[in-house]
C-alpha cells in the first residue's frame, strides 16, 4: 500500500469534526464547487494572479461603508489630501507644521532619535510616540489625555504622523529611480554598482520607518499596557522631580536660550570659591555648606556645572 | 510537562495535522521589531520527560510571525515572515535546499497563514499591507488579492467545512467573511470598537466564528444573525492575542493575550473561563491545540518559552 501512496494523497488522519454531524441549520455560503482552488476561482472570474497591493493607492474601489471609527494612519503612508480620512487629515497641518517649524523637514525621525539619549530627549521621542501612535489616533482621539497634555507640545505634537509619514512619502519617489531599470536578480550584466550616499542613507531612514511602524503596529495592538507604562514613566519622572526642569531646559535650548552664563563663576554660597580639584580644602567646606542650602530651592535645579 | 527554549522571541506554536509529537514555532529576534526570525520544528519525547528534541530550525533574514503545516504533504510548512514574503519549508529536503518557495507580493510584513483543511491544496496569507492572499501550491504567484480592508489584517482563516469560504480580521474593527468566487467580500460584520486581532471558526458549527480583539474580549458571532454576538467573553486583562476553537468539543476554546496568560474558554456555559494558565513570564502570543491528541495544548511568547500540557495539569510541571 505504501508504494501507491502519492503525494497528493497523502492526507492527514480525518478531522474529529469530519466524523461529527452537520451544523446547526442551514449556512447562508454556496454550495462548494468541485475541483481544485486555482481552478474554482479562475472559472469565477475574480482571478488576479500576481496582484501587488500597494497602501498608497487603495483609496478608490475600497468599500469602507462598515468603518465603525476613523483608521489610524500608519508611518509609512502620507496622507495628505485623502478625503477619507478627514478627521484625520486636518490633524496633519498641525502636525506637519509642528514638526517643520521646530525641527526642519526630518522633524519626526530626528525628534524621536535625538530623544534616545539623554533624559530630556529620550522624553522628546517617546512623546512623539505617544502622541501621534496612540493617543492621537487610535483610541484616545481628542479626548480628556489631548487636552491634559496638549498643552506641552510634546504630546499633542504627534511628530510620529507628520515627522515619519512626510519624509517617508518624500524619499519614497527618490527611491523609485535608480533602481527602476535594473533587475537586482538579472544573473546576466555587471553587477550594480554600489549604491551612492543619497540611495544607503534612504535605505537606512527605510530602516528606521519600518522599525518604527513596527513598534506603533505592537502599541496599536497593546494599548492599554503602553498606557500602563507611560503613565508610570511619567510619575516615576514626576517623583523624582526632573521632568518639569528637563521639559523646561529643552524647551529654552530649543529657545536659543542658554541656561547658564558662562563666562564667570559664580561665588558658592557664603561667598567661598566654588571647588576645585586642586584645592580639596576648599571642596570639604563647600560640602558643608552646600548641605546647610535649603533643600526646595530651584537654584540647584541645572547644577552647578550646568555652565561647563 | 516538557518546555523547549528558543533563541528568540516566540510569535506562533501549531500542531502538526500528520504526527502527534510534532509541532512547529515561529520565532522572531527583538521582539519582532528588528532582527532575524527562526522556525524551529520540534518532537515531543514518547516517554514523560521534560526534554523537546529539535527537528530542524531555518533561518530567516526578517522575523516570522507564523506558520501552517500543509494539510496535504506531511513535511510542508508555510511560514509568514515579516519583511512580506510568505516561505515554504520542506522537512525531507536538506535545509540548504530550503526553503523550497519564496513568493514575495505582501508589500508590509505578513502576519497570519492558514492552510486550507478542506480541499488541502491551497493556503491564504494576512499582511499589513490590508490584504489577503491567496495561494496554491501548482502556481507560481498569488492565485487572488482580497482588498477591503482598510487597514491591517492580521489574520485570515479557513472554514473547516466549506472549501471555498474563510474569514478575516482586522485592525479596522470588522470581521469580514469571503467566498473565494465572489468578487468581494460576502459578509461585513463590525464585531468590536477596537481592533480586531484574531478570529476563528467553530470546527462544530459553520456558521460560528469567534474574534478577538484589543477591547480585551473575545466575541462569538452567528453569521446568520451578526447584529448582536452570541456571546462575550471577557476575563483577559489586556488585548487578546490569537484565539481557537477546540477541534474536539463544540463550545471549547484557547485564547492567548497580552496579559501573559493562557484562558480556556467554553461559551455554551453560564461561567464561560473554565480555565486560566499564567505560566508565561511576558506576552502570550502563540497558542495551539492538537488536531490528533484530545486536550493536548500548545503556547509560546515573548519569554522564548515553548510548553505543551495536557489540559488540567500545570504547564511547569514535569
Amino acid at each position: 500500500m505504501e508504494s501507491n501512496r502519492q503525494p497528493s494523497a497523502n492526507n492527514p488522519p480525518p478531522k474529529p469534526w469530519e466524523r461529527a454531524g452537520a451544523s446547526s441549520g442551514p449556512a447562508p455560503f454556496k454550495p462548494p464547487s468541485a475541483g481544485s482552488t486555482s481552478d474554482v476561482v479562475e472559472a469565477s472570474g475574480t482571478a488576479k494572479p500576481g496582484e501587488i497591493v500597494s497602501t498608497s493607492n487603495n483609496n478608490a474601489t475600497i468599500n469602507r461603508n462598515a468603518l465603525s471609527r476613523p483608521v489610524p494612519t500608519r508611518p509609512w503612508e502620507q496622507n495628505y489630501g485623502n478625503s477619507n480620512y478627514g478627521g484625520i487629515g486636518s490633524n496633519m497641518g498641525y502636525n506637519s507644521g509642528y514638526a517643520s517649524g521646530t525641527y526642519g523637514s526630518y522633524g519626526g525621525v530626528g525628534g524621536s532619535y535625538g530623544g534616545i539619549g539623554g533624559v530630556g530627549g529620550s522624553y522628546g521621542g517617546v512623546g512623539g510616540l505617544y502622541g501621534g501612535g496612540m493617543y492621537g489616533n487610535s483610541m484616545y482621539r481628542g479626548g480628556g489625555y489631548g487636552g491634559a497634555y496638549g498643552s506641552s507640545g510634546m504630546y499633542g505634537g504627534g511628530m510620529y504622523n507628520g515627522g515619519l509619514g512626510g519624509s517617508m512619502g518624500g524619499y519614497g519617489m527618490g527611491m523609485g529611480g535608480p533602481y527602476g531599470a535594473q533587475d537586482p536578480n538579472d544573473p546576466y550584466g555587471a553587477p550594480p554598482s554600489p549604491p551612492g550616499f543619497w540611495i544607503s542613507a534612504l535605505r537606512v531612514m527605510q530602516g528606521v520607518v519600518n522599525f518604527f511602524g513596527r513598534i506603533s503596529i505592537l502599541i496599536d495592538q497593546n494599548t492599554q499596557a503602553f498606557h500602563l507604562f507611560m503613565t508610570a514613566m511619567l510619575q516615576l519622572f514626576d517623583r523624582s522631580g526632573v521632568l518639569y526642569g528637563e521639559l523646561a531646559r529643552f524647551v529654552l535650548r530649543i529657545l536659543g536660550i542658554r541656561t547658564k552664563p558662562k563666562k564667570v563663576q559664580p561665588p558658592g554660597p557664603n561667598g567661598l570659591p566654588l571647588p576645585e580639584p586642586h584645592n580639596p580644602h576648599v571642596n570639604q567646606n563647600y560640602i558643608v555648606e552646600a548641605k546647610a542650602a535649603p533643600s526646595g530651592s530651584w537654584d540647584n535645579v541645572w547644577g552647578t556645572d550646568a555652565g561647563k | 510537562m516538557p518546555v523547549f527554549k528558543t533563541p528568540f522571541n516566540g510569535y506562533s506554536v501549531k500542531f502538526s495535522p500528520f504526527y502527534e509529537s510534532r509541532l512547529a514555532v515561529a520565532t522572531a529576534q527583538n521582539f519582532g521589531i528588528l532582527g532575524n526570525g527562526r522556525i524551529h520544528v520540534l518532537d515531543l519525547p514518547s516517554s514523560p520527560s521534560p526534554q523537546i528534541s529539535e527537528l530542524a530550525s531555518y533561518d530567516t533574514a526578517d522575523g516570522v510571525y507564523d506558520l501552517a503545516w500543509s494539510e496535504s504533504h506531511e513535511s510542508l510548512l508555510v511560514a509568514a515572515i515579516a519583511d512580506g514574503s510568505i516561505k515554504i519549508y520542506d522537512l525531507s529536503l536538506p535545509p540548504t535546499s530550503n526553503p523550497i518557495r519564496s513568493f514575495l507580493e505582501h508589500s508590509r510584513e505578513a502576519h497570519s497563514a492558514d492552510y486550507n483543511p478542506v480541499r488541502r491544496d491551497s493556503f491564504l496569507s494576512a499582511s499589513w499591507d490590508d490584504s489577503v492572499k491567496l495561494w496554491t501550491l501548482d502556481r507560481p504567484t498569488s492565485v487572488r488579492t482580497f482588498k477591503e480592508h482598510a487597514y491591517c489584517v492580521y489574520s485570515a482563516v479557513w472554514n473547516p467545512r466549506h472549501a471555498d469560504v474563510f474569514a478575516s480580521a482586522s485592525g479596522d474593527c470588522t470581521l469580514r467573511v469571503w467566498d473565494v468566487r465572489e468578487p468581494g467580500s460576502t459578509m461585513i460584520i463590525p464585531a468590536h470598537d477596537f481592533e480586531i486581532l484574531s478570529c476563528d471558526w467553530n470546527k462544530y458549527d459553520d456558521c460560528c466564528i469567534a474574534t478577538a480583539s484589543v477591547d480585551k474580549t473575545i466575541k462569538v458571532w452567528d453569521v446568520r444573525s451578526y447584529r448582536v454576538p452570541i456571546s462575550v467573553l471577557s476575563g483577559h486583562g489586556y488585548a487578546v492575542r490569537k484565539v481557537r476553537f477546540s477541534p474536539h468539543r463544540q463550545g471549547l476554546m484557547v485564547s492567548c493575550s497580552y496579559d501573559m496568560t493562557v484562558c480556556l474558554w467554553d461559551y455554551m456555559l453560564e461561567d464561560a473561563l473554565v480555565g486560566r494558565y499564567d505560566h508565561h513570564t511576558e506576552f502570550a502570543v502563540g497558542v495551539d491545540m492538537s488536531v490528533l491528541v484530545e486536550g493536548l495544548l500548545a503556547s509560546t511568547g515573548w519569554d522564548e518559552l515553548v510548553y505543551v500540557w495536557q489540559n488540567g495539569t500545570d504547564p511547569r510541571a514535569f
